[in-house]
């Protein structure tokens, strides 16, 4: 189905609010507009029978007051015939007596009656006449008196009942809102409880997003919904068994792995025992072997780190830690001891809650990083920055092109100018796992350009403080 | 120093044990091989070694029963070697009774240096006093006992080292750092969970009321700390 550009996207809810309310309104502006037209009718009918009969009986009363078959105006003043009527307010009556006008009322005179009404009476035929003047609705009624040669015409002014009429239509549009609202607000509780069970999927689904994978949604006894539910945890239990499988498969991994590894490690310690023996030719053989052993190792492990947080089964083991004291430890026992570490003052005695062997890997992998990239790390900045801590280690190198600050975070990935240069020896995990460890300790982690407008990339990894969780 | 010291290794992968071996007995070590848990068991009862070193992935009998049968007749100090370190077995293993644990692969050097640690005596020099007294508690560094209300408890030697440095400075609190340089001679990444399990399993033994100890007293959130 194509929709209108110009309209915006609705969600569920609202468009089934909005065709509730489109239909309230609709069917009570039916309702309003037929009950008005009825009683406009009904107060029309009423009003100009009302009028007819009245002008009727007034008409034999003047006919009888005047001296009949006379041309004369002897015997009865027709102005005082006029006045001794019964006319209502708002009724005029106007006397026609041998060509000779009489209103009672000099304002509706016989200029106000319609042309073609006075034709009609003054030629035998009574008849009635709804007309417009000065803004409000007149009705005249003519009846003719042969008698004296003249006529009688009420003129009644019909503005009271366009009055009544106004208030009856402002008191329907009322109830017409009033229901259009209600409609709305019935069609927003029943969308409510449409979603409902919609909403517990998604819950569901959420739940499942963030490791839950156990998570089901009750089993519905609604025909409608039931093939959801049940579509909904077949799916979530096909899901739980593959990443049971996954994580079955990497402890299988690990044990495989980890026996000639550990094999090869004992061994290789056996030979450099050895070294001092060996001819030259033989050294450098061993020498490379104990560093890709090493190499082999660190993969291993990377590896294995990964897949447990691919199979949800990753576990930190977090303690209350002393920052500045966890990132000397870590910078003493990397790779790189002599890099120098500017600690803020006010950071003393500051506590994160950490998994202190997890997050030294984190801070080696950083420093390791800038000595394969960076030509070796420059400095490692420790500060406070609001409720958080932030740890920065900064390098040399060429820095990180803006492209590819979120690429080099992804796994295998290391960058489109890293992965060119020669003689590197990283397989582009590293930087993964400190982006997937920090993201479990509930901070961030960025690289940007080295402070101080130098070349070189600064990684920055942040991490709430106690204080702050 | 080690010369004559006698390492029970038990594994049964064949090129791991050999490859083992050969590293450990560079280190000095006399190393006696088993590849079995059963095997194991037969070993040490015909000569108890001076360091026991379980795989705890053994056919037939497993780590932790091979580690529990020793602990029964013998506070000999035992290495665990686990495959992963994030998993229960680590706690399981030590709750079974061993001292320390290593996951694979390690470096066998490293291996020695943890060896030499768990060896490590104690000396009256240490503790300040010949003759510590705590309540009901009382212990004799140099003789490596430990009596509660005069009755004498066994205690592993990693149990007693312990006990020991508690004692040093009563009522002073120890970090779990700060114990597991002491007494296992690890650094700042050392595991905390080798001092909090020992703890537990000291507790077991000294306190009248494991559960609520009157010794060895936890002080939230910075360690642990001895008083009488």
């Amino acid at each position: 189905m194509r929709r209108l550009r110009f309209l915006p996207r609705l969600g569920l809810r609202a468009r089934i609010t909005i065709a509730f309310a489109v239909g309230a309104l609709l069917m009570s502006a039916v309702l309003a507009g037929a009950a008005l037209g009825f009683a406009r009718q009904n107060l029309l009918d009423q009003r100009e029978s009302s009028a007819t009969a009245r002008t009727y009986q007034n008409a034999q009363t003047v006919n009888r007051a005047l001296p009949a078959g006379s041309g004369s105006t002897d015997g009865g003043d027709p102005a005082d015939v006029l006045a001794s009527l019964q006319t209502p307010s708002g009724s005029n009556p106007v006397l026609l007596v041998n060509g000779r006008w009489f209103p009672l009322n000099p304002e509706f005179g016989e200029d106000v009656i319609p042309a073609s009404l006075r034709d009609m009476v003054r030629s035998g035929q009574p008849a009635r006449m709804r007309f417009d003047h000065d803004g409000t609705t007149q009705l005249a009624v003519g009846v003719p008196l042969p008698a004296v040669n003249g006529a009688y015409f009420e003129i009644v002014s019909l503005g009271e009942l366009e009055q009544t009429l106004e208030s009856i239509s402002i008191s329907l549009l009322a109830a017409a809102l009033l229901s259009t609202l209600a409609g709305a607000g019935v069609g927003w509780w029943a969308a409510r409880r449409v979603l409902r069970p919609l909403r517990g999927i998604g819950d569901a689904a959420t739940a499942i997003a963030t490791g839950h994978f156990d998570t089901r949604v009750e089993a519905s006894d609604d025909p409608d919904l039931a093939p959801l539910a049940a579509s909904f945890n077949e799916m979530a239990m096909a899901l739980e068994e593959r990443i049971e499988r996954d994580a079955r498969f990497a402890s299988n991994v690990s044990h495989e792995l980890r026996s000639p590894l550990m094999t090869l490690a004992a061994s290789i310690e056996v030979l450099e025992n050895q070294r001092g023996d060996m001819p030259d030719r033989a050294k450098a053989a061993l020498d490379l072997m104990v560093a890709d052993i090493e190499r082999f190792r660190q993969l291993v492990e990377d590896l294995l780190e990964i897949s447990r947080f691919d199979a949800g089964v990753m576990h930190l083991d977090l303690e209350e830690v002393r920052v500045d004291e966890l990132v000397m430890a870590a910078v003493t026992t990397s790779t790189d001891v002599d890099v120098p570490v500017d600690i803020d003052a006010d950071l003393a005695g500051v506590v994160v809650r950490a998994d202190k062997r997890r997050l030294s890997r984190v801070i080696a992998n950083l420093l390791d990083n800038a000595a394969k990239y960076g030509h070796g790390a420059t400095r490692v900045e420790l500060r406070k920055n609001g409720d958080a801590v932030l740890i920065a280690v900064e390098d040399d190198g060429p820095g990180v092109t803006p492209e590819d600050r979120d690429l080099i975070f992804l796994r295998f990935n290391r960058g489109t100018s890293a992965g060119h240069r020669r003689g590197i020896d990283g397989v582009g995990l590293g930087l993964a796992l400190v982006a997937e460890h920090i993201r479990l300790h509930g901070g961030a982690v960025w690289v940007e350009n080295r402070t101080g407008d130098q070349p070189g990339a600064r990684f920055v990894i942040e991490l709430p403080t106690e204080e702050a969780t | 120093m080690s010369v004559g010291t006698r390492i029970l290794s038990v594994e049964d992968d064949e090129r791991i044990r050999t490859a083992v071996k050969l590293a450990l007995e560079d280190e000095g070590w006399a190393v006696e091989e088993a590849d079995t848990g059963e095997e194991a068991l037969n070993a040490f009862q015909r000569q108890p070694a001076d360091v026991v070193l379980i795989d705890i992935m053994l056919p037939g009998i497993d780590g932790f029963d091979v580690c529990r049968a020793i602990r029964r007749v013998s506070d000999v100090p035992i290495v665990m070697v686990t495959a992963r370190a994030d998993t229960h077995d680590v706690v399981a293993g030590l709750e079974a009774g061993a001292d320390d644990y290593l996951t694979k692969p390690f470096a066998p050097k490293e291996l020695s240096a943890r060896i030499r640690a768990l060896l490590r005596r104690v000396r009256s020099t240490d503790s300040g006093s010949s003759h510590l007294r705590f309540g009901d508690l009382e212990i004799i560094p140099d003789e490596g006992v430990v009596r509660r209300g005069g009755e004498e408890i066994h205690l592993t030697k990693t149990e007693f080292r312990l006990l020991v440095e508690l004692a040093t400075s009563p009522g002073r609190v120890f970090s779990r750092e700060g114990l597991l340089e002491r007494v296992w001679g690890y650094g700042y990444f050392g595991d905390g969970r080798l001092v909090d399990v020992h703890v537990r399993r000291l507790r077991t033994k000294v306190e009248a009321d494991p559960a609520n100890p009157r010794h060895v007293v936890t002080v939230r959130g910075l360690g642990y700390k001895l008083q009488a």
